[in-house]
């Protein structure tokens, strides 16, 4: 670790650039509303140009976290560095970041050049450059001829873009949005989504993302940080966070996932073998480390990872199908299987076939055809 | 067809205040065109006389004082109210804010003759405010509060606060905390957040504050007839002085016609100046 940060720092001294410093870091940094703590000391380093993800339920802390970066609230303990610069007693005003609101916040008596201005008249930016930037920002985000709109002549999806380039014009240092596609239906957020990602990795632009939702936090980000009850419980890249995920409340959190009841059969180095029934599979050993060797465990696995196999096959549990879903590109099976999971164990059966191999009633066996299992000590599912 | 059935039943109360109204208002008419007898309380013929009376240098110029006594105490509201309506708005103290909701809504509760008095006792030579400002040494000798068109203003001002702020205070708690705080992000200070962005989307609230307190003051007798004491001379309290000291019913009847008048007047007006505010404004 001491290595490590010497190396960094060696980096720094010899290449000088931004790209070795964070473009936000939290040091510890708490915040209390009277009694509750709704964040309790989180670190975090955003690198320059990432695509950060704050990740959780209603009432996490993620959205205390943005607005402590945003300047909006005052850290009661800790520190926030932007670009390097402390920036933990610096208004809001002063701290140059860009922000997308969930209701976009457009101003309603302004047009959508008056807006997407605003931002430059108070850095007093003058007439002429304003206007070519201005230009310029709404060409960004595909809306040139709407100069002279006011925000309620907008649908949802343009006052989102109006409200991106409000966001984007002033060059921030760091794009803040919260939430800003639950406002949106379905059809239109994906995208977004897509519009969204696409105009933040030409500009390189260092983000900021908050939501509840963990498909939207899967496909957009470079890194997620998950946060529960105000803490981060994990910080990483979003195919680490789906097939490693550090403790229960995430594996639960992000996708779906059936929980077995396990046993600890041994433990060599980084990894454990754990058994279900008859079953056996390999899980990382750090999550279970205070289990005993023939300890109980609960298996987390994904429902894309399990396989229909006939019954009594070698390697498979026996359950009995329950419920079938058709979902269109594959059917959700929800399968009993009293031996091995208390609740019934979710199946993702790809195509069609399921439907018509599968009846409900279907005595077959289950069959984890994958390493990306984890495995807890055991507890009350969350 | 009727989905309703007790509509008009709820309503007719109000229809029955309402034909009270009218028959009082017809009845001040009938007698804004009779003449007037000297000495006696019957009324003569008809007559345009009493109107044209009106364009005396001073029945003007008791039009013109309400007008300016009735802008300035809308104004110095208007100036004292806001920032208490802020603070009501966005303060996360409750303690505060029923501190401030209870400030500015007594003087409702208030008999308009016992306020009165209390800015009688309050203004006076040997009052508490010249007396506070004597014994401080601000002061050499007692200022004349009392019977002067300040002093008129200052009781008006207090009268008319509480409608004010319950005005504003709608407006701002209308206004979402993001557009201030986005105004933030980009960028602007706490002054310019409030000029460019709360003050304009207040606007509403202002226009209709302003016109209420400007009406209110415009029927405002007891203020003005005791702070002013004669010397401060508005429309209603000449039409208190005619209908009551000379029993010139008819002349007083015309003036509070022509007062309605002018009070509704600068209302639509005001209403007419402000609608491109309004329209700014608007969110829908």
């Amino acid at each position: 670790m001491l290595m490590r940060t010497n190396q960094m720092a060696a980096n720094t001294s010899v290449a000088g650039s931004d790209k070795a410093r964070p473009a936000v870091q939290l040091d510890g940094v708490t915040k209390r509303f009277g009694d509750s703590i709704a964040l309790h000391e989180a670190w975090l380093k955003i690198r320059s140009s990432e695509f950060m993800t704050l990740l959780g339920p209603s009432g996490c802390g993620k959205t205390t976290l943005l607005n402590l970066v945003a300047g909006f609230l005052e850290a009661d303990g800790g520190e926030i560095f932007i670009e390097g610069a402390l920036v933990t007693e610096t208004p809001a005003h002063m701290r140059e970041i860009g922000i997308v609101f969930q209701n976009y916040a457009l101003f309603p008596h302004m047009s959508v050049a008056k807006n997407v201005a605003y931002g430059l008249k108070t850095r007093g930016v003058d007439k002429k450059e304003m206007a070519r930037r201005v230009d310029e920002a709404l060409a960004l985000v595909k809306l040139s001829g709407f100069s002279d709109r006011k925000p309620r002549q907008l649908s949802g999806g343009q006052q989102q873009r109006v409200a991106l380039a409000r966001a984007l014009v002033i060059r921030p240092k760091v794009l803040l949005l919260d939430e800003p596609f639950s406002a949106l239906d379905k059809n239109l957020r994906g995208s977004m989504q897509v519009e969204l990602k696409q105009i933040q990795r030409e500009l390189g632009v260092t983000t900021i993302f908050v939501t509840h939702d963990q498909g939207e936090a899967l496909s957009m980000s470079d890194r997620i940080a998950v946060m529960s009850a105000g803490r981060i419980r994990q910080i990483a890249a979003p195919d680490e966070i789906y097939r490693r995920p550090a403790d229960r409340f995430v594996a639960s959190f992000v996708g779906d996932a059936n929980v077995l009841n396990g046993r600890l059969v041994e433990r060599s180095g980084d990894a454990a073998v754990v058994s279900i029934g008859e079953v056996r599979a390999s899980v990382p050993a750090a999550t279970i480390a205070e289990v005993a060797i023939g300890g109980s465990v609960d298996v987390f696995v994904r429902p894309e990872h399990l396989s229909v196999t006939s019954r009594g096959a070698s390697g498979s549990l026996p359950g009995t199908v329950t419920t079938q879903v058709f979902q269109g590109g594959h059917v959700d099976l929800y399968i009993d299987a009293p031996g091995s999971a208390r609740d019934p164990i979710l199946l993702r059966s790809p195509g069609i076939a399921g439907l018509s191999s599968c009846p409900v009633g279907a005595e077959i066996g289950l069959s984890i055809g994958s390493d990306d299992i984890v495995a807890f000590p055991p507890g009350e599912a969350p | 067809m009727n989905t309703r059935p007790f509509l008009g039943w709820f309503v007719s109360p109000a229809g029955l205040v309402a034909v009270g109204l009218i028959a009082a208002m017809l009845a001040v008419f009938q007698y804004s065109v009779r003449a007037y007898i000297p000495g006696s309380l019957e009324v003569g013929g008809f007559t345009w006389q009493n109107f044209a009376a009106m364009l005396r240098p001073l029945y003007a110029l008791a039009f013109w004082n309400t007008v300016l006594l009735c802008f300035e105490t809308a104004v110095f509201t208007l100036i004292l109210a806001y920032p208490l309506a802020y603070a009501l708005v966005r303060t996360n103290s409750s303690a505060l804010r029923s501190f401030i909701l209870i400030v500015s809504v007594t003087p409702l509760f208030l008999g308009e003759v016992v306020r009165t008095y209390s800015w009688m006792i309050v203004l006076g030579s040997n009052g508490f405010l010249n007396t506070l400002l004597l014994k401080l040494g601000l002061l050499d000798r007692p200022v004349q509060m009392m019977f002067t068109a300040g002093g008129v203003v200052a009781a008006l001002v207090h009268v008319t606060m509480p409608i004010m702020v319950i005005m504003l205070a709608a407006a701002l708690s209308h206004i979402d905390r993001n557009y201030e705080k986005a105004a933030e992000s980009l960028g602007a200070g706490p002054v310019r957040v409030f000029l460019t962005i709360t003050l304009p989307l207040s606007m509403p609230g202002i226009v209709a504050g302003f016109s209420t307190a400007f009406a209110w003051t415009f029927s405002a007798f007891a203020t003005p007839q005791l702070i002013g004491g004669g010397r401060v001379s508005t429309v209603s309290t000449l039409i208190y002085q005619l209908g009551f000291s000379s029993f010139n019913f008819p002349f007083a009847a015309s003036l509070s016609i022509i007062g309605l008048a002018l009070s509704l007047a600068v209302i639509a007006l005001l209403r007419k100046a402000a609608r491109p505010l309004e329209r700014m404004a608007s969110t829908t």
